[in-house]
């Protein structure tokens, strides 16, 4: 632009660049390099392996392919399940029935708490001996169903997945504000060509929010990817390793065994199923006009 | 009353003018999603004001009196307020300097040329595909070794860090919005870059500043992950990672356990319902944007 704006730029670049530089740049090049070693605290080592760690990883370690599995299932589920339920939702408030506002506004509360005090929220509500859940059981008949939720093997998964599962009031802001933007003359032009309100919904409303259906598929994605503190202050990743997935696995093997290579080669396939989730949804989506 | 009504109709325009058995399905999902929303809170907000015993004895009967018991045991047993304050400075501290420092960087990136410029915003780009969770194990090692790791100031640079990329989508759409014209007739009055971007540029900023600032101070506010593996001590405890203490501090007194949840949760419940539509507005552009 102008020269002596040369100084101007460099000063108003410098603080965020040095910024990415310390918390994203040099940590990702420690990850992708120290993927590459055998490298602990406890014995002190650090002995070039090469790709050892990403074959014991994906040939010998059965956590991981647990982990990785449940990591998979839960993105699959966040990214339809989860997003229906929000959708639904959507497709339903944008014509502003009654209450809607309201209904917007009390689906997002447990979107904008913390994720730690849902968790402890649900650790309660599984409780086996005070949870509201073995609770109502008792009350109304079927003392037999009574489980401890959480830490049975048999139910643990889904328990734990339930925890996010339902609480789509996110992806109903961010799809009914698209829906709500749409052209009124659009609604009254399928009215008029006989379409009944469902036909509306599918055939018409719906295809013109997928755009922000894709966003949100996205963000699911990358959310479900990163999943740590929900499971961390439920489960823990147990019992055994019924629901762990990769960042519990990261977590365990960089803070508690000290084994930071293996664990950054954890992060590393992290990376890469980001990077892959994001470019699959937007092909199989391919409308993001951006 | 009956005016309050007709308004409300006028302004709601109750589209769905059909016979209530086919509005039924819609309704009773409404009602199905704001029960999922309200019922685990208000369970646990219920079951501070009963006593232990009867918490034990059945999880869903009301409390019989309003006894805030809970909350003075809760008070003294964990120093939540101080938790509390280690949350709002580490939220408010990141957030500002966050927004600070991006924008900066997002207005230059909006408004000036200069070489290399494409190539330097690709690079920064990369921390939106990055997920930080993998990141864990280096960024902890970075922390440490600038010598701030179990502190405040090291939580306040990774939470920054962890909110660049969204507002430097924000901001650099919201500055490349701006007209050209305001800037020109700032230069040409003489204004120097400083000046143009601090008096003219940032002012008509402001819609995008409050969206990145909201986004940001939401993030910070309820991250755990990092707080948990970069801060020990009880000094500089965040008020979610506190939550993960709860079990242990209140072992069997479940009274003060559901007292402390609903002090951690009920401040961010009142925020946003006085906040709801600038939340959710942020919400839509951060999600749009990014």
């Amino acid at each position: 632009m102008r020269r002596r704006n040369a100084g101007w730029i460099a000063l108003f670049l410098l603080p965020t660049v040095a910024l990415f530089l310390v918390i994203y740049a040099l940590p990702l090049v420690i990850t992708l390099f120290t993927s590459l070693y055998d490298y602990r605290l406890f014995p002190n080592r650090m002995d070039f392996v090469g790709l050892q760690n990403y074959i014991n990883l994906f040939t010998k370690d059965s956590q991981f392919h647990r982990a990785l599995a449940n990591n998979l299932i839960w993105i699959v589920i966040h990214t339809t399940v989860h997003i229906a339920l929000g959708a639904i939702l959507a497709l339903i408030l944008y014509k502003k029935p009654r209450g809607w506002k309201a209904v917007r506004v009390i689906y997002m509360i447990p979107s904008i708490i913390s994720n730690a005090a849902v968790a402890m929220i649900f650790a309660n509500i599984y409780n086996p001996s005070y949870g509201v859940l073995n609770s109502f059981l008792r009350g109304v008949g079927l003392p037999a169903l009574q489980r401890n939720w959480l830490y049975d093997p048999a139910t643990s998964f889904i328990s734990v997945t339930l925890i996010w599962t339902l609480f789509s009031g996110y992806n109903t802001t961010l799809i009914l504000s698209q829906a709500l933007s749409l052209d009124d003359g659009v609604l009254e032009a399928a009215k008029v060509d006989g379409a009944n309100r469902l036909q509306q919904d599918f055939f018409i409303v719906l295809p013109l929010v997928k755009p922000m259906i894709a966003t949100t598929m996205i963000m699911a994605a990358t959310y479900m990817l990163q999943m740590f503190d929900l499971i961390y202050l439920t489960t823990r990743g147990g019992p055994g390793v019924s629901t762990t997935n990769l960042p519990l696995m990261l977590y365990k093997t960089a803070m508690t065994e000290n084994n930071y290579g293996y664990a950054n080669t954890i992060g590393v396939v992290i990376i890469l199923l980001g990077v892959f989730f994001m470019t699959l949804i937007n092909r199989l989506l391919k409308t993001r006009e951006d | 009353m009956t005016q309050k009504t007709i308004a409300k109709r006028e302004t709601g325009e109750l589209r769905d003018r059909r016979p209530l058995y086919a509005r039924l399905p819609a309704c009773l999902y409404m009602l199905l999603c704001v029960l999922v929303a309200l019922f685990p809170i208000l369970w646990v907000i219920m079951s501070s004001f009963k006593t232990n015993a009867q918490i034990l004895s059945s999880a869903i009967s009301l409390p019989t009196g309003i006894s805030f018991e809970g909350y003075r045991m809760a008070l003294e047993v964990s120093p939540i307020l101080r938790y509390f304050f280690n949350s709002v400075v580490i939220a408010l501290i990141s957030t500002f300097l966050n927004v600070f420092i991006v924008s900066m960087a997002a207005y230059v990136f909006a408004r000036t040329r200069f070489r290399g410029k494409g190539l330097l915003f690709s690079v920064l780009a990369m921390s939106m595909v990055i997920p930080m969770t993998a990141l864990m194990q280096p960024v902890y090692q970075v922390i440490t070794s600038l010598g701030l790791s179990d502190s405040l100031p090291g939580l306040i640079l990774v939470y920054m860090a962890l909110n660049m990329p969204l507002t430097l989508l924000i901001m650099r759409a919201t500055f490349a919005g701006v007209p050209q014209s305001l800037e020109e007739a700032a230069y040409i009055d003489g204004a120097s870059f400083l000046y143009t971007y601090l008096r003219v540029m940032l002012p008509v900023a402001k819609g995008g500043l409050a969206s990145a600032a909201v986004l940001a101070f939401l993030n910070a506010w309820n991250e755990f992950t990092f707080a948990l593996v970069l801060t020990r001590s009880a000094a500089v405890r965040t008020l979610p990672l506190s939550l993960s203490y709860f079990t242990s501090q209140f072992s069997f007194n479940y009274t003060a356990l559901f007292a402390a949840i609903t002090m951690a949760v009920l401040p961010s419940i009142l925020v946003f319902a006085l906040f709801q539509e600038q939340v959710s507005q942020s919400l839509v552009i951060g999600a749009v944007k990014g």
